[in-house]
C-alpha cells in the first residue's frame, strides 16, 4: 500500500517572550492510501494545528512531511497552494461554500483553478453532486440549502479533483445528530470507494466511525489505547 | 521516493472573469455605490474639457477676423490709457474689423452685451469718448502720419487710416432716426480686416479720391434697415441727413470680444467721412499689418518714432498702439487658464471617487476575508486572487467611466443653457476612460494585493 501521509517528528511551537509555547511535540504519523483515520483530541490538544499542517496551511519548525510523493518541507508557498489543489479535498466544520456562487459553482472551484475549461468542469461536477444527491439542487445558493445539503456540496468540491486525501475537520461539527450520521455514513461509503480519509474531531462518538483512530494529547500522538495509559 | 513534480494549469482568465462577473452581479447596489466616484469624475472630466474647448473656440470666433499681424495706432487721451488698465484685452482694439475705442460706446455694448465678454467691449467704447472730442486729446492723426509710417517703416504689407463714430441713420424699413457706428475707411480696409461681400463691392480708391456717397453696410444692419441683407443692395441709407448709394454688402462676420461688430456697422470712404461726417471731431486711428508677424514689436517700436517724429512736444504715451497678437495671444491665455483650472478641479474629483473605490475595495476584502480564505485553501494563487481583485476594481471603474462619459455629454446641453459656450470634445472621452480606468486600478491594487497577501488558515478563521 501506498503512503498517503508520512510525518516524522513534527515539532511545532511559538516563542512568546522567553517562553517557548509548543503545540505540537514531535508527531510521527503514517497513513496509507484507503485507509480512513480519525485524530481525535479536546479543544487545545494541538488538533487544528495538527490538520493544518497535514493541509499545508501551516509551517513547522522540525521534523518530515511527506504528502505522498511530495517533501512538503522543501516547498515554497506558490508550490504548496498547488499541492493543496491537487492532492487534497478539504471538508470544514463550516462547509466553507461561497455564498454569492451556486452549488454548481462551488463545486467546480478547485477544477477552474487548475486551468481546467468551465464545460469539462461542469461535467465532472455534476458527476460528484449527483453521487452525493445533489443534481437537483446544482442551482441553488448554499443559502436555499440545508445544514446537511451544504455538507455535501462541499464534499462534492473535496472529491471532483479527485485527491489523494479527504481532509474533514469536525464534519459533523455543525449537524444535528441524524444529519451528522447521514454524514458519517457518506464517509465511510466514499472509503470503501477508496478514498483515503483523515478526519479531526474531539467527539469520540463520530471518531468511532473510522476505521483506525489517534488521539492527540498535548501535542503528542497516541495510537489505539496508549493514549488511555498516558493519561492514567 | 521521487518528487512529483508540482505543476499545473494557471486558472483560465476567462474563468477568473467569469467568476467577478457573477461577483459583480450578486452585489449590484454596492457595485454601482462604488462607481459613483468614478462617474461623478468622468463626467466632469467631460465637461471641463467641453467647457474649457468651448472658451477657445469663442476666442478664435471672436478674434477671426483679426489679422495677426496687425497693429493698430491711436491718439490717447487718459480716459484711454485708462481703459488699457481696466479693460484688459481688446480695449481701444480693432477687434474683428472694427475699433474698439470708438465713441459707438453704446452700440458696443449692443453687441457684446449678451455675450462673456460684454463687459470688455464696453470698456472699449467708453476708452473711445475722448473721439468726441471731450478728452484732453494731445494730438490728431493725419494722413501724412499714415504716408510717412508707410513709407519710413519697412515690412509693413499696408497701412491704412481710418475713422470711427457714432452718426444717425435713416432710411428703409426705418421709422426714425438710429444712431449707428459709421466708419469711414481705404480700400485696404477690407483685406485688413478680412471682410466678406455678400453682395456689391467694397469701397474703392475712386470712391475715396471723389469723396462719393456710397456705403457698404454690415449683415445685421442691412437686417435691421431692411429687412434682408439682400435688399439693402442697391437701396441708399441717409447719414447725418445725407443720402448715401448701397454699393455692397457684407457676409455676416459674427461677433467681436470687443468694439463693434462690422455686422452693425455702416463703410464710408475715409475722405467722405471726414468731410460731411466727422469734420473737425473726427479721431482717426491708422492700421497698418507687418508681413512678418514676429516682427510686430519692432513695427510698434519704429512706427512710434515716426510718430514721435512727425509730432513734435508730445510725450510717447501720446499715441496708444496695440496689436492683434499680443491681444490674441492674452485672450488664448487666459482661455487655456481656465481650461487649466477646471483640470485640477477634474482631477481632484478623481482622487476623490478614487479614494472612494479604495474605501469600498477595503471593506469588500474585509468581508470577503472568508471567500479568500476558501479560496486560497483549495488551491488559488496569489495571482489568481490579486487578479480576481484587480479586475472587479476595474470593471468598476471601466462602468463607472463609461456612464460617466454618457453623462457628461448628456449634460452638455443643459450646461449650454446657462449661456456658456460648450464645445464637446471626442478625444475627452478617451481621457475620461483613461482616468477612470487609471484610478480604479490604482487604487483597487492595494486592498487586492492585502487581500492575496492573506495566510489561508488566517482568513478562514476570520468570522
Amino acid at each position: 500500500m501506498e503512503q498517503v501521509i508520512q510525518m516524522q517528528k513534527i515539532r511545532k511551537f511559538y516563542n512568546q517572550g522567553e517562553n517557548r509555547l509548543e503545540v505540537l511535540k514531535g508527531i510521527s504519523l503514517e497513513v496509507l492510501e484507503g485507509e480512513y483515520l480519525a485524530i481525535l483530541g479536546p479543544s487545545g490538544s494541538g488538533k487544528s494545528t495538527l490538520m493544518n499542517i497535514i493541509g499545508c496551511m501551516d509551517r513547522f519548525q522540525e521534523g518530515e512531511y511527506w504528502l505522498t510523493e511530495s517533501f512538503v518541507n522543501k516547498m515554497n508557498d506558490a508550490q504548496l497552494t498547488i499541492l493543496r489543489n491537487q492532492q487534497i479535498g478539504f471538508i470544514f466544520q463550516k462547509y466553507h461554500l461561497i455564498q454569492k456562487y451556486t452549488v454548481l459553482q462551488n463545486t467546480m472551484i478547485p477544477l477552474l483553478i487548475r486551468g481546467m475549461s468551465r464545460k469539462e468542469a461542469e461535467s465532472l461536477s455534476m458527476e460528484k453532486l449527483e453521487l452525493l444527491g445533489m443534481k437537483e439542487r446544482a442551482d441553488h445558493k448554499p443559502n436555499e440549502l440545508s445544514g446537511g445539503q451544504q455538507q455535501r456540496t462541499a464534499i462534492a468540491r473535496a472529491l471532483v479533483g479527485s485527491p489523494k486525501l479527504l481532509l474533514a475537520d469536525e464534519p459533523t461539527g455543525a449537524l444535528d445528530r441524524s444529519t451528522g450520521e447521514e454524514v458519517l455514513r457518506l464517509f465511510q461509503q466514499l472509503n470503501e470507494m477508496g478514498n483515503t480519509i483523515v478526519m479531526i474531531t474531539h467527539d469520540l462518538h463520530v471518531a468511532k466511525s473510522a476505521k483506525r483512530i489517534v488521539k492527540i494529547i498535548d501535542g503528542e500522538l497516541f495510537e489505539g489505547d496508549e493514549a488511555d495509559v498516558a493519561l492514567a | 521516493m521521487t518528487k512529483q513534480k508540482l505543476s499545473m494549469g494557471q486558472m483560465r482568465i476567462g474563468e477568473i472573469m467569469h467568476l467577478v462577473w457573477i461577483n459583480i452581479m450578486e452585489s449590484k447596489f454596492k457595485v454601482f455605490l462604488t462607481s459613483l466616484g468614478v462617474i461623478v469624475g468622468s463626467a466632469t472630466i467631460i465637461l471641463v474639457i467641453a467647457v474649457g474647448h468651448g472658451g477657445e473656440v469663442e476666442v478664435q470666433n471672436e478674434y477671426k477676423t483679426l489679422n495677426a499681424g496687425s497693429i493698430n495706432v491711436a491718439a490717447s487721451t487718459e480716459a484711454q490709457m485708462q481703459d488699457q488698465m481696466m479693460g484688459g484685452f481688446g480695449g481701444g482694439f480693432p477687434g474683428g474689423g472694427m475699433p474698439g475705442g470708438t465713441p459707438g460706446g453704446a452700440n458696443g455694448n449692443r453687441s457684446g452685451g449678451t455675450r462673456r465678454s460684454g463687459g470688455s467691449g464696453g470698456f472699449g467704447g467708453f476708452g473711445g469718448m475722448g473721439g468726441g472730442g471731450t478728452g484732453g486729446k494731445a494730438v490728431t492723426l493725419t494722413e501724412s502720419d499714415e504716408q510717412d509710417i508707410a513709407s519710413l517703416v519697412s515690412g509693413l504689407s499696408s497701412v491704412s487710416i481710418y475713422t470711427t463714430g457714432t452718426s444717425s441713420v435713416d432710411g428703409g424699413d426705418l421709422t426714425e432716426e438710429t444712431d449707428e457706428t459709421v466708419a469711414g475707411v481705404g480700400s485696404e480696409y477690407q483685406e485688413m480686416c478680412n471682410l466678406d461681400l455678400l453682395e456689391g463691392e467694397f469701397i474703392t480708391d475712386e470712391d475715396n479720391e471723389d469723396k462719393s456717397k456710397v456705403a457698404v453696410i454690415g449683415y445685421t444692419l442691412a437686417q435691421t434697415i431692411f429687412g434682408s441683407a439682400y435688399s439693402a443692395y442697391g437701396d441708399s441709407v441717409s447719414i447725418e441727413g445725407k443720402k448715401y448709394e448701397i454699393v455692397g454688402v457684407l457676409n455676416e462676420m459674427g461677433s467681436v470680444s470687443s468694439g463693434t461688430s462690422p455686422d452693425d456697422s455702416i463703410f464710408v470712404p475715409y475722405q467722405t467721412a471726414a468731410k460731411y461726417i466727422y469734420g473737425k471731431s473726427a479721431d482717426p486711428q491708422i492700421m497698418a499689418i507687418a508681413s512678418d508677424v514676429n516682427s510686430v514689436s519692432d513695427k510698434i517700436t519704429e512706427i512710434k518714432a515716426v510718430l514721435m517724429e512727425n509730432h513734435s512736444n508730445v510725450k510717447e504715451n501720446a499715441f496708444n498702439v496695440t496689436d492683434a497678437g499680443s491681444t490674441l495671444e492674452s485672450a488664448t491665455s487666459s482661455a487655456k487658464t481656465l481650461s487649466m483650472l477646471l483640470m485640477i478641479v477634474a482631477a481632484i474629483v478623481f482622487i476623490v471617487g478614487g479614494i472612494g473605490i479604495m474605501n469600498v475595495m477595503f471593506v469588500s476584502v474585509k468581508e470577503r476575508t472568508q471567500e479568500i480564505g476558501i479560496l486560497k485553501a483549495l488551491g488559488s494563487s496569489k495571482r489568481v486572487i490579486l487578479l480576481q481583485f484587480l479586475l472587479e476594481a476595474t470593471f468598476i471603474s471601466v462602468f463607472g467611466g463609461l456612464l460617466g462619459v454618457l453623462s457628461g455629454f448628456a449634460l452638455i446641453p443643459l450646461v449650454r443653457l446657462s449661456g456658456m459656450t460648450v464645445e464637446p470634445v471626442a478625444a475627452s472621452a478617451v481621457y475620461s476612460m483613461i482616468f477612470a480606468v487609471g484610478t480604479g486600478t490604482i487604487f483597487g491594487f492595494y486592498p487586492a494585493w492585502k487581500a492575496a497577501a492573506l495566510m489561508p488558515i488566517e482568513a478562514l478563521t476570520q468570522e
